[in-house]
Parts: structure tokens; sequence; C-alpha cells
């Protein structure tokens, strides 16, 4: 068995499980703990439309707190809209989404994508110095916040030299850039990257509750 | 009521003694660790776990904290205050606790120690970084847990520990129980304005707060004076006329349960169907939303805040008002419990502008506007009053940026705490009460 075929066979399927039975262990762990019935009168009971609306709006910054955080909202932005280009419409990863699925989509020039992907790198790369530079940031962060940045960032990386066919064969290039994706997989349910799914139930919950109690979200 | 009054003064000398000869709780390090630890487990709900785990560590409620704004000092982020709260969740009640334990070491008692500064001195669990917060996480929630899992291992600061003590032992609060309530009420009568105490029945029931006795009687005419008008059933009961809950500001359950139980009883022995808080933005909370949940029933009557039943009344053409004037220029402090906590952030400024007041929004308002720095019985506390100061610094520039004469508020701590400040810094704006702007323009 060759790298890669190790890397497209075992090395993914036993990744894919720790991150899906991962995922689902860890959000179902939390949200099972359960939560005591509140038995004030709602002044507004429209949880679910409340919930729903805060998804979305808190994606955008409010009036009063935006000039104090705009590096990081906008930068935020960035990286992840990237972040998303790269994942999702790059020739490979469209063929490999066309494997899964059965249907795939159009995607974006090579040159395109790698410039992106060097955008999506360096954001994060000042996302991370910001963070190990900034006193509030450096005080708060923990192993998970610069873990979670390496295990984000080599993809990216290794992702870059495959396109560009730099350092090594296409097919070594290929199999080192999905074993890093491999090993973000296996990552993602113990770190924080997990906000991926807990920040729409926190979103939806902080919604509900202001909802209830008359104020906007 | 002015700063050089001596009430004003008499109660600023008051707080300067309180709480000055009680020693804390003593106890052993491990049995302080093991009851915060109980009340951690007791507490935390699936909501609450879904936050801890969701935080990316962005930082961007430090922008939101009075606190780090007035100071710039990182350890008053908001996200900061959680750890021992989220130490014990990794370590205890996360799904990947088996694996976060080998990582994250278990809360002490020198954490606690450290930490009453953090959640007592420089947090009023104002929430607005629950606002801020791009992961929509309940940040204050999560903070007063913690301060339950503190009141629960004895570090309440001596301060809050004696007012709570004298409510729980005394019924009284800075003194105050029923003679003087009788009193204030008496003097009230002398000047014509009738207060129905302790009526067997009545429609409505009007708390008041001993802070209202003492330093704001006007207030408690104020009131009179509208319920009066309205022609409405009402009363106020000599000995459950207190809507302080010190329990609540403490973060001890079972004072916060026993003066709620107290309101309820009393409520329903005179069958009321309302019940009326006065101007107190936590009062408001400890009835509205905690009172069913602490109780563990439905309450069998309608809770209102004094400034949303003006703004009610009003609206009905039930308050009859003299025709608007230009009375001068006002601005609005919203009180955090009352306005981003409970909703109540347009009521107040439709009353002020029927009054026909020149209305000014300051910076900061309604939902995201800056905590007086003094709430949640913060401003009691002695050792934190100069970071309370820089605090009204950033209130005072704002109050000024809008040239308004006169500062309105809705809630009686915030008004003593914004009193002081001014006291202390020179300032001489009014601060004043919305149900006294009220009643000052009742007709007839």
């Amino acid at each position: 068995m060759t790298l890669l075929d190790f890397a497209r066979g075992p090395a993914m399927q036993w990744s894919l499980t720790i991150l899906v039975f991962g995922v689902l262990w860890r959000i179902l762990g939390a949200v099972l703990i359960g939560r005591k019935k509140d038995l004030s009168k709602p002044r507004r009971n429209t949880p679910v439309k409340d919930g729903l609306t805060t998804i979305v709006t808190r994606s955008l910054p409010v009036r009063q707190f935006e000039k104090t955080i705009r590096f990081q909202h906008y930068t935020g932005y960035a990286w992840h809209i990237t972040l998303f280009i790269s994942i999702l419409f790059s020739a490979p990863h469209i063929l490999f989404f066309e494997s899964l699925l059965g249907f795939g989509w159009p995607h974006l020039p090579n040159d395109i994508i790698l410039v992106n992907a060097a955008v999506a790198l360096s954001i994060l790369m000042a996302l991370a110095v910001r963070r190990a530079g900034h006193p509030v940031q450096r005080l708060i962060s923990n192993a998970d916040d610069y873990i979670s940045i390496a295990i984000v960032i080599i993809p990216l990386v290794t992702g870059i030299l495959a396109s560009a066919h730099i350092g090594a064969r296409y097919e070594t290039l290929l199999a080192i850039h999905l074993l890093s994706v491999e090993a973000l997989f296996v990552w993602f349910p113990f770190g924080k990257l997990m906000h991926t799914g807990f920040m729409f139930l926190s979103r939806f919950q902080a919604g509900a509750t202001c909802g209830r109690r008359g104020v906007k979200a | 009521m002015k700063t050089d009054s001596t009430a004003f003064r008499g109660f600023r000398e008051f707080l300067d003694g309180l709480g000055g000869e009680m020693p804390s709780e003593v106890l052993p390090g491990e049995e302080r660790v093991r009851r915060a630890r109980n009340t951690f487990r007791d507490k935390l709900d699936g909501p609450m776990a879904v936050d801890l785990e969701t935080c990316i560590h962005c930082g961007m409620c430090a922008e939101a904290c009075h606190f780090y704004a007035a100071t710039r000092d990182e350890k008053y982020t908001p996200v900061r205050k959680l750890k021992p709260l989220w130490r014990f969740y990794r370590r205890e009640l996360s799904p990947m606790r088996w694996l976060f334990r080998l990582f994250t070491r278990d809360v002490t008692a020198q954490d606690l120690q450290t930490w009453q500064e953090l959640v007592y001195e420089s947090c009023t669990g104002c929430g607005r970084c629950d606002m801020m917060c791009p992961m929509g996480i309940n940040l204050s929630t999560l903070i007063n847990v913690i301060r339950e899992g503190l009141a629960s291992a004895g570090l309440v600061p001596a301060e809050l520990q004696a007012l709570q003590d004298e409510q729980r032992d005394n019924d009284t609060l800075f003194g105050v129980g029923a003679n003087k309530l009788r009193e204030v009420i008496d003097g009230l009568g002398r000047r014509g304005i009738e207060v129905p105490l302790d009526k067997s029945q009545a429609d409505v029931l009007v708390l008041t707060t001993a802070v209202e006795v003492l330093l704001f009687p006007d207030v408690l005419g104020a009131t009179a004076k509208i319920m009066n008008q309205l022609g409405i059933d009402w009363t106020m009961l000599s000995h459950g006329f207190e809507a302080t809950n010190l329990g609540l500001v403490s973060g001890d359950n079972a004072a916060q349960k026993k003066a709620t139980a107290k309101i309820v009883e009393q409520a329903k022995g005179c069958g009321a169907k309302t019940v009326i808080v006065p101007e107190s933005g936590h009062a408001y909370q400890a009835l509205r939303w905690d009172g069913a949940n602490e109780l563990h029933e439905v309450l069998p009557f309608q809770v209102l805040s004094m400034s949303e039943f003006i703004a009610r009344e009003m609206d009905a053409g039930r308050l009859k008002l003299k025709p608007p004037t230009n009375g001068g220029s006002v601005t609005y402090h919203d009180p955090c419990r009352l306005g981003r906590y409970s909703g109540v952030i347009e009521q107040p400024r439709q009353v002020l502008k029927t009054l026909g007041l020149d209305f000014r929004e300051t910076d900061s308002n309604g939902r995201e506007n800056f905590c007086c720095g003094g709430g949640c019985g913060e401003y009691v506390i002695k050792r934190s009053a100069p970071l309370r100061q820089k605090v009204f610094e950033i209130k005072k520039r704002e109050f000024d940026e809008t040239g308004a004469d006169v500062v309105i508020t809705s809630c009686a701590n915030c008004r003593i705490n914004l009193m002081i400040g001014a006291d202390n810094a020179g300032w001489r704006t009014p601060v004043e009460s919305l149900v006294e702007k009220v009643a000052d323009s009742l007709a007839g």
C-alpha cells in the first residue's frame, strides 16, 4: 500500500468516523445535560423565530460595538469566506465531494484558488500573531487555540503545495495534503473548531431567551 | 435629593462603615472548593454547557465590559471571569471529560479567593457582553453561577454579606423596616399624599425598597400620587414592602428564594392581581423572571415595573397629565436588568417624550447601554470604589455629550451609584427618577 493509498483508504475512513462520532458525542453530551423549564410568563412566545433570527443577526456587528471590534470582525469574515472558497470551489475538492454526494458544481480556476488560499493563510497567520500579541487574547488563549490554528494552517499549506506542484511528486504532495486534512478531522471534535456546530445552538438559545423577555438579541 | 443633603451624606457614611467588623465565613480551603463545586454541578445545565463549549476566545467581550473599557486591564475580560466554571465543566460534566481531565487542572481554594474580586468587584452582571458575543454566549448568567458558587463557599464580600444577614435576620435593610416605612408614609400623609397601608385586600400590591424609603421618599410619594389619580385599588404592606433581593445580588439562592417567597405570599394574601416593582432593576428581575423559577410555581399575578406600568397607563389615556410644556432637556440611563435583561427599553423613553421633554440619547443606550458601574450590589463594596469611579467617567462623558440638563433613570441603585460618582467628581447634573418626573406632570 502506498502512502497515497493509505491516505485515501483507511486513514480517510477512520478520520471521518472519528469526526462524525466525535461531533455527535460532544454536541449531544452537552445538550442532553438538560434544561429546567422556565415558569416565568414570557413577554413574547416565539422562541423558534427569535432563535433563528439571532443565528443570522449575530453575524452582524451591533452599531455600538462595531467601532471597537472592527479588526476582528472583518478579518473573521475574510478568513471564513476565503476558507470556504478554498474548500468548495477547488476542482479536486469538487471531484471528492462528487464521489461522496453523487453530484458536483462548477469550480474556480486553479490560479484563483491558489491566490485565495494564500490570502486565507495570511489572514489566519495574522490572527495567530494577534492572538499571541494582544493582551486580552493572549490572556484568554489556551493550547487548544494554537493547536487549532496550526491544524488548519497545515492543510492550507499542503494544499497550496499540491496545487502548485512544489517540493515533491504530485502523488506524495497529495498524500501529505490528505493526511493533514485527516489530522484536522481527528482533532475537530476535541477542540474549539467545534464552534462550527455549537455556534448555531448558542446563538439560537440567546435569541430565544432574549426574545421571551422582549429583548432583541 | 441632592448630593449635599444630610440624608445622602449619612447614607455614604453608613456605606463606609458597612461590613467593617464582619470577617468572611472562615472555612477550610477544601470545604470552600467542595461547596463551590457542588453549586456549579447543581446550576450548570444544557444551555450553559453549550455556551461553555462554543467560546472561541476572540476576546470581543472585553470591549463590551465597562471595567475593561475604563481601565484597558485585560484581567476584566468577561470570558476570563468564567475560568473556574470552565475548568469544572471540562473536568466533571463535558462529554469529553475523560480526556479533558488530563489537561485541565481542578479548581482550587486560591482560584475562588482570586475570583471573588473578578465576579463581585469587577462584574455587575450587566449583560452587555452577552449582547456583544458573536457566538451568542450568555456570559452574565455563567458569571452569576460563579457568584453562586462563591456565595456557597462563604466568599460573599463582607458588605454584601452584612446586608444580606440584616435582611434575613432582622427583616430590615439599611435599618429600614416597617416602623421607618410608617414614619415616611405618615410624613407623606401630612403633605396630603395618601398611601393605603396594609389593606387586607387590593387589586394591586405596590412594593418599594429600603433605599427609596430612606433616601428617596419623594419617589414613594410620586408613586402614590400616580396610583391615587388612576383610582386603582392598591396597597402597600408594612411587613411585605421590600422589593430588594440581596440573595440575588450576593448569589445566595436560599436568601433569594426566601425574599421572593415573602413577596409572593403577601401578594397572595391580599389577593393582588398585579404586583408593581419599584424603580429597581435587580428587584424586577428577581420577581418578574426569577420568581416563578425560584418557587417552582407559576405566579398567580402579573408583575410590572413602575416604568412599564406608567407607560401602559399613559398609552391607554388613563393617566391625566398637564399639557406638555418645554420642561428642559433630559437623557435616560437604562438600568441593565430593566433594559437589556427585561425588555423595558422603549417604555421609559415613550413616557419622557409624552411629558414633552427634550429627550436626548447617550451614545450607548438601550440594550447596549453602559452600566452605571455599581449594579448587582457592587456600589456597597468599598474595595471597588476606585474602579467604579473610572466607570463613572465613561457615564459622565456620555451624559455631558448629550448636553441634557437632567439624567433620568428608573432604578434607585443606579441613581445612588451615579450620585456617588457625581459627588466624588464634583459633577453637578442632577440624577432624577422617572416616577417623580411623571408625578410632577400630573394634572390636578
